[in-house]
């Protein structure tokens, strides 16, 4: 039998973001925990915005619809979902405002997820990451 | 229907499956209105154009597919199709529309909508909701999950036109917009029945999209957090499952209204208690019905057939009139319903689907060989390890597959020879999809719009639900159930990193 190659799912991508993001601020601030504010509207926002520079094909996994009020990406949605059921990212209780990178997601980055992106893409996660960073209210 | 022939575009494959139905029936133009009787929501009034719509084979063939698929051999009573269900949402959705009117001019605001029902929003509002389920095949949502992973819908997903739309609203449109419903549309409705409706926009509110922004309230009735199709299918599974769940619609009905939100006229809602109503009803739903692990042992069941019946085309065709399918495209689900699949009498396909057939007629099923869940999975690889390799199986079905043949392949040779590559199913849930993108509240008129989330954590409840009632199975023949387990235990540990505390999976497994 031959095994059949993972594919870069947006769920990867989305904790690759995360993790590199994380990475980053540990680098900038010394901080070990990424932890920011945001509704799941206020993500679908910020990746909509990084969405639309052609720099980043790799943000190509998240289709916003082009109808509607405004865009929204099932995948980005449910990706924050998946990755918080599998343990990767979780959100403060009571009132879920805040997200938090769990050390998971590191690891999961490290062992699994690094080796499946080309240099191009890691680049380009690279730069979303810090990207992102900026966008959001770390706490 | 072969699946081995070059196939036409998806939309091509939909008109030909329309042309099929259509073939043999005769249609006339209704006498004049109906009234359907419905456990759920009483007397029910069909205006004449809608009886013809409801008369045809598009429609009829909803009769024979239950509304929540193999459900009925955990719940006895579910045996509710889509048909009705597609009654209640034309009549819930015209109650919407209806207090969105009294709202308004309460409220004094004008709305210009039409409420005729033979033509305008209203007439259109009621004919989209009675057509926006049939595009749903065999065993509604269960085959949903398997041939939304196949081919060319999985390219129509990545459209940002139709990115928002599950399978079964895709084919119900492509259904609806097909060149031989239009035909027989514009012949009988618009011609026999004098309804001036234009087809296009019932298509598009299918879909939950409307080219009036304006009138884009009417979409959100049709596909949004709270839309008629929820209010009917909470209360009408609720009440068929025989679970005591409430959702106060008339409540529901006296807080909708709309408002501009960027240049769109939307739905929005007065108090957000309606919605937590829906929400906890529908989350109870999934927890205790739709994910149910005897309900998610049946779907695997299906799915076992299917992939049997894919990879042998030759000996395991299904049969229908005038021809066969084979499962290998998204259309070749529709050809079939639960009723013909399961239940012809001498059956149909090889010595494996018989075997299959006969597990279904006398409720033989598969049984629990392991649990995989953060009772069973050794504590500290539940939390620092995280999940994401085994919920990516999810993602990818031929990874997943690949697992299911290894946990075959690792079996002692006695049980291996038992059974086939099929009768090891690893069954992992999904997260339950709740719509939040349209849920808006607006405490009263002019007053701004909000989104739900700064109400209460809409999204953030359903994730801490799913969390705590996920779990995943593994299933197989009851006789080969321990040799399963264990093989299993193997692959996963290899797999996924996950080891597995086995007695207390075996006391969730009555192993």
């Amino acid at each position: 039998m031959t095994t059949a190659q993972p594919a870069i799912l947006p769920d990867h991508v989305l904790g690759a973001v995360l993790a590199l993001a994380q990475k980053r601020l540990q680098e900038k601030t010394g901080k070990s925990r990424l932890a920011f504010r945001s509704h799941d509207f206020q993500l679908q926002e910020i990746f909509n915005g990084l969405r639309k520079n052609d720099k980043y094909p790799i943000l190509n996994a998240f289709v916003f619809s082009d109808s509607g009020p405004e865009p929204y990406s099932p995948a980005l949605n449910e990706s924050v979902s998946r990755l918080q059921l599998s343990g990767l990212i979780d959100r403060e209780n009571p009132d879920y405002e805040v997200v938090f990178v769990r050390p998971a997601a590191n690891r999961f980055f490290d062992e699994v997820l690094k080796n499946r992106f080309d240099p191009s893409e890691t680049a380009q996660l690279n730069e979303v990451a810090s990207k992102f960073l900026e966008q959001v209210s770390t706490v | 229907m072969d699946a081995s022939i070059a196939q036409p575009a998806l939309a091509e494959r939909v008109n030909q499956f329309v042309e099929w139905l259509f073939d043999g029936y005769k249609p006339i133009v209704p006498k004049g209105p109906k009234v359907f009787n419905d456990a759920l929501l009483g007397n029910l009034l069909f205006a004449k154009q809608e009886v013809a719509v409801i008369d045809t084979p598009v429609m009829q063939r909803l009769r024979r597919i239950k509304q929540t698929g193999l459900v009925y051999y955990v719940f006895p009573s579910a045996t509710h199709s889509r048909f009705e269900h597609s009654l209640g949402v034309a009549t819930i959705a015209e109650r919407c529309f209806n207090a969105i009117l009294d709202r308004s001019r309460v409220e004094g605001m004008q709305l210009n909508v039409d409420s005729d029902r033979t033509k305008g929003d209203l007439a259109h509002l009621r004919m989209a909701a009675l057509l926006h389920d049939v595009g749903h095949g065999l065993c509604s949502h269960a085959s949903e999950q398997i041939y939304q992973q196949l081919s060319d819908l999985r390219d129509f997903k990545k459209e940002p036109a139709y990115v928002k739309n599950n399978p079964g609203e895709i084919l119900s449109y492509l259904i609806v917009s097909s060149k031989r419903f239009r035909q027989w549309f514009d012949e009988y409705v618009v011609r026999g029945c004098r309804a001036d409706l234009d087809l296009d926009v019932i298509a598009k509110l299918i879909l939950g999209k409307h080219d009036d922004p304006d009138r884009w309230f009417l979409a959100n009735i049709i596909s949004s957090a709270y839309d008629a199709d929820k209010l009917d299918y909470i209360a009408r599974d609720s009440y068929y499952c025989g679970l005591a769940l409430t959702v106060d619609v008339p409540r529901f009905m006296s807080m909708i209204s709309t408002e501009k939100y960027n240049g769109f006229r939307v739905l929005v809602l007065r108090n957000y208690v309606p919605l937590e109503q829906i929400l906890f009803s529908k989350m109870t739903l999934t927890g205790s019905v739709y994910q149910h692990q005897k309900v998610k042992c049946l779907d695997s069941m299906l799915r076992s057939m299917v992939g049997h019946i894919i990879e042998n085309p030759k000996q395991a065709v299904v049969p229908i009139r005038s021809g066969f399918v084979t499962f290998a495209d998204p259309v070749q689900y529709l050809y079939t319903t639960d009723d013909e699949f399961f239940w012809q009498p001498n059956g149909f396909g090889d010595e494996y689907i018989r075997g299959m057939l006969d597990r279904f007629r006398n409720r033989d099923l598969f049984v629990r060989c392991l649990e995989i869940s953060r009772r069973t999975v050794r504590k500290e690889d539940w939390n620092e390890k995280g999940r994401q390799p085994l919920i990516d199986l999810n993602e990818q079905p031929n990874l997943l597959e690949e697992a299911e043949e290894e946990i075959h392949k690792r079996l002692p040779p006695a049980q291996r020879s038992n059974c086939g590559k099929h009768d090891i199913r690893l069954s992992i849930p999904g997260v339950p999809n709740i719509k939040t993108e349209n849920a808006l509240i607006q405490t009263g008129k002019g007053s701004k719009v909000q989104r739900i989330e700064e109400y209460f954590p809409l999204e953030q409840w359903t994730d801490a639900y799913a969390h705590n009632k996920w779990r995943s199975y593994v299933y197989a023949p009851r006789e080969i159930a321990p040799a399963v387990r264990d093989a299993a235990i193997s692959v996963l540990a290899d797999r996924t990193g996950l080891e597995f505390n086995v007695d207390i999976s075996n006391q969730a497994c009555h192993l």
